[in-house]
């Protein structure tokens, strides 16, 4: 078997003495788009926190590619094929979009810290930004500044900064909160067509889009993954209809 | 630091290759420095000119930090400092034998001298930003001023490290001697150090920092350590600040703890946010005004400082961006061919503001000699007219002009509002906002 491409094994963390994540396993395999949902609280966002380095775990390993991760800076993480967006958008508000997109590809195209090359000589820099612009549909936007997009602009923003590094796997939390129908159906398009051969992994609470894009599932209730399949083993899951289904699908 | 800063960036975007009208920019800027001296030769003038170029670089560095980093350094000086007690140094060495260097590129010595420091105390300073960074770049500076008056064989004590620049073998008759020459070591270094730092704005690093500033919880998750982002910044501001701290001790002779000391280094936060701190030239106009201001308003009252205090608050309160952003803010409407239409109310309003400066000016002026201790009269000249503290009916001669000079301005500020507010109609019809 092929090493996952994240693995998570006895994943711990609390704040004082507030046990969020009571030893999660997952384990996500190349190109697998999959999904975690839950309750509020159950510590969706945490888990992302964890595995982006955003909080240090309190015990347990997370594995990219078979190589330990936990406990290093986000820069580290990210240099090392993992992007994140978040909950709340998170951009450079007073640059233009694509500014945002340019600031996310230099790293991976080796320009570093550098201050002895022009920023918009770079070829291989514009290209590349100009391409993940035009990918997420921006290109009338590009000069835009970010802080004044719309919402669902913003977001596809977000998706766009994440992805332009070139990570091979993504965490997307809750790309699509907030948006309407249209926009939510516009946004799980773009994210297919953006994650298309990279592994993706999800937290959403919109069941559409759950069950529209993710391969496998897995269902977080206070701190532990109390079930993992696809979708069908998941509508399926007894357990799950209890906890989670049953109280949010009418 | 506001949304038009990167308005102005976001062009750059577009154009990919070096643009000819920017290298005539560049080609302009350099003649107006060469014939500079030519249009003001007086030897007051040619010092103050001097002057300004050393403020300009050392302004331009800070911002480097503040502008673009988003650092807020009480103790820039530290660097420009450093840089001349270096360049002192270095001169008295060239002249003693010891060792053979170019005065023109002593100020180079002052650099890397600044950027030592800088990647030293940075280390400490730049693991954090906001107030903390501001609170440590206090604390260094307080430490550094301190440690000038402790160490006296490095710092000269009180007298401070004296030198002198003619040491060097005249070059293509290059001495350095007259101020002419030294003015222009100044302005090339000046030009030179400007190009620079705008090119630097316009590299990965460059950029970075902005991003640093904006979020820098983004910067880590595209791979970019802030921490790192910030301290390279401030090493290299540092490095142009010693630059412009060896040009002030080729040009003063003379370098005491003053110059890195604390005033110093509240003088150039105050350059850069009255120039404005959200554009690149803002700093060059605080530093082309400050050190015009302080050394034009010295010369005509003993309560320059006062005066001088007053201006950045006024700025600061209306124009937060500095006076950068009050230009930048008309530039959509002479871009739309619209000026004409704010020269009325702006006219009445430099009118209204005559007699609210007048009064105010000279009610300072009666405060400042009714304090002075003269012994035979307290009477003094304003502008031509002589004003008696001890006399009543001039207290209320001044009184009464300054209050209708609140009164005019008062009415001229909803005159210049209401223009404006139908040129932002006319101007968003036009889509030019």
């Amino acid at each position: 078997m092929a090493t996952p491409a994240l693995q998570l094994h006895e994943v711990r963390k609390s704040f004082g003495r507030t046990a969020i994540i009571n030893g999660v396993n997952l384990s996500i395999s190349p190109g697998e788009r999959h999904a975690i949902i839950g309750p509020n609280g159950a510590g969706k966002s945490t888990l992302f926190n964890l595995i982006s380095g955003r909080f240090g775990v309190s015990s347990g390993r997370i594995d990219l590619h078979g190589e330990s991760i936990a406990g290093l800076e986000p820069e580290i993480i990210n240099r090392k094929g993992l992007a994140r967006s978040f909950q709340i958008t998170n951009i450079f508000p007073r640059m233009s979009v694509y500014e945002n997109v340019r600031c996310a590809v230099l790293w991976s195209q080796g320009y570093k810290y550098s201050f002895w090359h022009r920023v918009d000589a770079l070829d291989a820099v514009r290209e590349r930004s100009s391409e993940i612009v035009d990918r997420i549909g921006m290109t009338k936007r590009r000069d835009r500044l970010a802080g004044v997009l719309t919402y669902a602009e913003q977001r596809a923003l977000e998706i766009g900064v994440t992805i332009a590094g070139g990570a091979n796997v993504i965490l997307l939390d809750e790309p699509t909160a907030g948006m309407s129908r249209s926009e939510t159906d516009e946004a799980v398009e773009l994210i297919r067509k953006v994650t298309e051969g990279r592994t993706l992994i999800m937290v959403e609470h919109d069941m559409s889009v759950v069950f529209n894009l993710a391969d496998r599932i897995s269902v977080l209730v206070y701190g532990e993954v109390i079930a993992s399949g696809t979708p069908q083993e998941i509508r399926g899951n007894k357990a799950v209809q209890e906890a989670y289904l049953g109280t949010e699908q009418h | 630091m506001s949304a038009s800063t990167t308005v102005g960036q976001r062009s750059a975007a577009m154009t990919p290759v070096l643009t000819l009208s920017r290298i005539a920019f560049w080609v302009a800027v350099a003649l107006a420095f060469a014939l500079l001296p030519l249009v003001f030769s007086q030897s007051f003038a040619l010092s103050m000119l001097s002057q300004m170029g050393i403020a300009i670089i050392f302004a331009l560095s800070y911002n480097m930090l503040l502008g673009q980093t988003g650092l807020l350094s009480f103790g820039h000086a530290v660097y420009f400092g450093l840089g001349a007690f270096f360049c002192a140094h270095a001169l008295n060495f060239i002249g003693a034998g010891k060792i053979w260097f170019p005065v023109t590129l002593v100020p180079l010595i002052g650099g890397v001298a600044g950027l030592v420091f800088g990647l030293l105390f940075g280390f400490v300073t730049t693991r954090r930003a906001g107030t903390p960074f501001a609170m440590i770049s206090l604390g260094i500076a307080e430490m550094v001023a301190a440690s000038a008056l402790m160490f006296t064989t490095f710092f000269g004590g009180e007298g401070g490290i004296a030198t002198n620049r003619a040491v060097g073998k005249p070059f293509l008759g290059i001495s350095y001697g007259p101020q002419i020459q030294v003015y222009y070591l100044i302005a090339g270094w000046c030009l030179v150090s400007m190009i620079a730092m705008f090119a630097l704005t316009r590299t990965p690093l460059g950029r970075m920092a902005n991003a640093v500033r904006d979020n820098p919880e983004r910067a880590k998750f595209v791979g970019y350590n802030p921490t790192r982002v910030r301290w390279l910044m401030m090493a290299l501001a540092s490095f142009f600040a010693g630059i412009g701290g060896g040009l002030a001790a080729i040009n003063y002779e003379i370098v005491t703890a003053e110059t890195l000391g604390l005033v110093a280094s509240g003088n150039v936060v105050l350059m850069a946010f009255i120039g404005g701190v959200g554009h690149f030239w803002g700093p060059i106009i605080g530093a082309v005004l400050v050190t015009l201001l302080q050394s034009a308003l010295s010369n005509y009252t003993q309560a320059w400082l006062l005066y001088f205090g007053l201006f950045f608050l006024v700025i600061i309160m209306f124009s937060p961006g500095g006076i950068a952003n009050l230009i930048a803010l008309h530039k959509p409407v002479w871009s739309a061919g619209l000026s004409k239409r704010l020269i009325p109310s702006y006219a009445i309003a430099t009118l209204a503001g005559l007699p609210l400066l007048a009064g105010f000016f000279a009610l300072i002026e009666m405060i400042y000699h009714f304090e002075a201790k003269e012994t035979s009269s307290k009477a003094f000249s304003y502008f031509g007219l002589m004003l008696d503290p001890m006399q009543a009916r001039y207290w209320i001669g001044i009184a009464v002009v300054f209050a209708i000079g609140i009164a005019l301005v008062y009415g001229a500020k909803s005159l210049v509002g209401r223009a404006w507010e139908n040129l932002t109609v006319e101007l968003q019809r036009k889509g030019a906002v």
